[in-house]
């Protein structure tokens, strides 16, 4: 019986930074007040990452559910499985996102119960009183997700925010269409707003937002500096870390405690730089996480490829932000909050269009490995093929054939395996894949 | 005038399925220009209106996927993986360019593969918003008008309303003569197979839409003056799916005893049941119908009213059709990788059961190395109904 299976030993991954150490206990704090909140009565809503309503529903003092989230720590737990499983015995495919399917596999069981399912990792997943899923050209789980989930929790409603950005295009420039793009996303945060206050009976305080609006300016930016004292060599942080340090990036935006937490690590990472203290003694192959989310049950192997002499100074994944001030436009400009949100959702988006079209046959994402690998000194450059996510995973190969024939070519490797579904890992073929990888650079570097 | 096919009906249509593309391939040479596109979700009237041919283009049962792979991750829906397959092998070279709606996440997020592998002269991405709501089509609207633009500009023409006009009553009248076709699937026996009808429909999508007419027209002719001869009851079944473009499936279950009378498929109900309203505007027109008739999972329709009545938005349409066509009972057939339609199964399983008809759900792969199995399911299903 799936009740009756038991978490796997999991082995803990050893941690470059101090800031990086301290996101456990952060995460696990965070989904304990989730619990507690819901004791206490408070307005609770299912969340996704990277849906720019950070600040909306923190001005709201609405909490956040963070379903990702959930599912990514039952998979770093190693117990996911029988969340998996009860999924699929409601005719759920096992080809479908693992998060969500995780999350939904947890809500049936839960709903079942009328409490939390037994040993249920760091306390559960707390019934939300709302679901806040998102139209976007990202991710099909974040407008199915939720809607399925009402089969458990008929009386918990929904609302999905439309969220488009202009696609790169050589056929017009994306600018002569952005206007209505943030005309509607503006339409569609209204439309949430009053969703939210009819939910909670509460009222939007405007002033409260255009504050969380600045704040988060503020954080996107002191992201980016802290990430980019990462091209520093040796490298003093990596990818491993930095799957760690996203944390306050995606779940907790729109936070003095998350401003905070960054100043800790741009401290941090400016004092390792002045020591010369990199991630590891001997440095000799700078990679890239060129793409994928990681296997959250299998971090660790961030540290075998750290025992290699590896390092990852940058990645793509989970770098969500850019700096504001870079963008071709003054946000500070942009005064109505909801106005600003949108129009900084579309600035993240197309930020690497016009260094595209400088490059005949480019593409804004090969653009931005490009300038990561001549920014970061990058040998090599690793990917991540999650079998059940199409949203992160799709496009891969075709990038690597890319930077082959716009760039330059360079090695890579593509692992394969899935965020949560651990029945998709195997260890020893991992390792082997890295050390054949590493043979690689190796040859590639005494030439 | 284009050189029209030598033989008519049903034949026509054998002829057009089993060499899918080779009208294309006449009309390229006559100076015809054709843009293809991938599924329901591309407003077709656009394409007409500018002039070019839309032509669907479709995956290959029998055709293992190889040259797609060193583009495309195997986590791609296979039809989407058989779809790019097919072009990288050459079968839909006499496109001029490409037209990709914001459909799933493996059409959506495949869009630059196919643009930059292909390497076309045109390519646009119609970027359809998921929610349905008064500033979803707002939006769609200035999506659809920076495609017309787009699209007149490769054309070397303004697309005006009246040409836009004329593709709306044209696409129309196409729309109109599928839902006669189906009336035929009523009668007991139906007076036309689901085999015949997919058939159909597949070669419909390959042919200018003016074609696509009178191919309908004739075949329903040809049907007509069938004798209704008694047959022995067999069960009525329903098919519901994503894009099933290859006839083995459907031939699969009336070759197990079975008439499949009904479908929410494409090419199938879902993408013909529904018309174009004549507005002022023919975009206004246009955007409600591909955005709110249109019944997809990859469309999010707003909850309205509490949940029973959110299925029955949802939903509705199926039942609908199940007692319009007396089924007598459903197969879901989804394919492995279909984030929209995936996530729907349990709900739509159980909706319909609720209503008391029978559901068989089946996951696919898109190839025919699975029907074995699957027969062995169908089977067990339509023994159950008796």
């Amino acid at each position: 019986m799936t009740e009756e299976k038991k978490p796997e030993e999991r082995k803990k991954r050893r941690t470059a930074t101090e800031a990086a150490s301290k996101i456990g206990p952060m995460v696990k704090a965070a989904i304990g007040g989730t619990v507690q909140a819901r004791e206490e009565g408070k307005p609770l809503a299912y969340s996704f990452i990277c849906c720019c309503y950070d600040e909306i529903i923190r001005a709201m003092d609405v909490i956040p559910v963070w379903t990702e989230n959930y599912a990514g720590v039952c998979g770093a737990k190693r117990d996911a499985q029988r969340f998996l499983e009860r999924a699929e015995a409601e005719n759920f495919s096992r080809s479908l996102c693992t998060y969500a399917l995780c999350g939904l596999g947890f809500d049936a069981w839960r709903e079942e119960l009328g409490e939390m399912p037994p040993e249920a990792p760091w306390g559960g997943q707390a019934r939300p009183d709302m679901m806040l899923g998102s139209g976007q050209m990202l991710c099909d789980p974040r407008n199915k997700w939720y809607q399925a989930a009402q089969q458990y929790m008929p009386d918990v409603p929904v609302y999905d925010v439309g969220l488009p950005w202009p696609p790169y295009e050589d056929d017009y420039d994306y600018r002569e269409v952005q206007d209505y793009y943030v005309k509607y996303i503006v339409a569609e945060l209204k439309g949430l707003v009053q969703f939210l206050e009819k939910h909670t009976g509460r009222k939007m305080d405007w002033d409260h937002l255009s504050e969380l609006v600045d704040l988060t300016d503020r954080t996107w930016n002191l992201i980016w500096e802290t990430y980019e004292l990462r091209r520093a060599v040796p490298s003093v942080m990596g990818t491993g870390d930095a799957m760690n340090t996203m944390v306050p990036m995606v779940f907790m935006m729109a936070t003095q405690e998350a401003y905070d937490f960054y100043q800790e690590l741009n401290d941090e990472l400016k004092h390792k730089i002045a020591n010369k203290e990199g991630e590891i003694p001997d440095e000799k192959y700078r990679l890239i996480w060129g793409g994928g989310l990681p296997s959250w049950f299998a971090l660790s192997d961030f540290n075998y490829f750290n025992s290699k002499g590896a390092v990852f100074p940058v990645e793509v994944t989970y770098r969500m932000i850019e700096a504001t001030y870079n963008f071709d436009m003054d946000l500070s400009k942009v005064t109505d909050p909801l106005e600003h949100i949108a129009w900084r959702w579309v600035k993240f988006w197309t930020y690497w269009y016009d260094r595209a079209r400088k490059r005949p046959g480019s593409h804004p994402d090969v653009e931005r490995l490009i300038k990561y690998i001549e920014d970061y000194k990058i040998d090599g450059i690793v990917m991540h093929e999650a079998f059940s996510c199409r949203s992160w995973h799709v496009g891969l190969i075709w990038q690597l054939n890319m930077l082959k024939k716009v760039y330059k070519d360079i090695p890579s490797l593509i692992l394969e395996s899935d965020i949560v579904d651990i029945s998709s890992y195997n260890e020893a073929d991992t390792k082997a894949r890295i050390d054949a990888f590493i043979d690689t650079l190796e040859a590639v570097k005494s030439r | 005038m284009p050189e029209k096919a030598v033989v008519k009906g049903l034949a026509a249509a054998e002829r057009l399925y089993q060499d899918y593309g080779v009208r294309a391939r006449e009309l390229k040479e006559q100076g015809q220009k054709i843009l293809g596109y991938l599924c329901a979700f591309v407003p077709l009237e656009i394409v007409t209106a500018a002039g070019f041919m839309p032509f669907r283009i479709k995956g290959d049962v029998n055709e293992p996927i190889t040259k797609a792979d060193t583009e495309m991750e195997t986590i791609v829906c296979p039809l989407v993986r058989s779809c790019f397959d097919m072009a990288l092998k050459g079968n839909y070279d006499f496109l001029e360019g490409i037209v990709i709606p914001h459909a799933c996440d493996s059409i959506c997020r495949t869009y630059d593969v196919w643009k930059y592998t292909l390497n076309l002269p045109y390519a646009h991405f119609i970027n359809m918003p998921h929610t349905t709501g008064d500033s979803s089509l707002d939006f769609y609207r200035d999506i659809l008008n920076t495609f017309r633009t787009s699209l007149g500009r490769f054309a070397g023409k303004e697309i005006s309303d009246q040409e836009l006009a004329r593709a709306v009553e044209l696409h129309n009248r196409q729309r109109a003569k599928v839902r006669e076709l189906y009336e035929l699937r009523k009668a007991s026996p139906p007076l036309i197979s689901g085999e015949e009808v997919a058939r159909v429909l597949i070669a419909a999508i390959s042919i200018p839409v003016a074609e696509s007419i009178e191919l309908l027209g004739d075949v329903i002719e040809e049907v007509g003056q069938r004798g209704r001869a008694p047959a022995p009851k067999k069960a009525r079944i329903m098919v519901i799916g994503a894009q099933v473009d290859s006839i083995a499936f459907i031939k699969l279950i009336e070759d197990s005893g079975a008439w499949v009378v009904a479908d929410d498929l494409c090419p199938g109900a879902r993408e013909f049941m529904s018309s174009v309203d004549l507005t002022a505007d023919p975009i206004e027109g246009i955007a409600e119908r591909y955005l709110r008739k249109v019944k997809c999972g990859r469309t999010y329709r707003e909850m309205k009213g509490n949940y029973e009545e959110d299925l029955e938005d949802r939903f509705g349409h199926m039942r609908r059709m199940i007692d319009d066509f007396k089924v007598d009972g459903v197969v879901l057939y989804i394919y492995k990788y279909c984030d929209p339609f995936g996530f729907e199964v349990p709900q739509i399983k159980s909706y319909i059961e609720a209503k008391g008809t029978p559901v068989l759900y089946l996951e696919d792969e898109y190839s025919m190395s699975t029907i074995g199995r699957l027969r062995t399911r169908v089977q067990a299903f339509l023994e159950m109904l008796g």
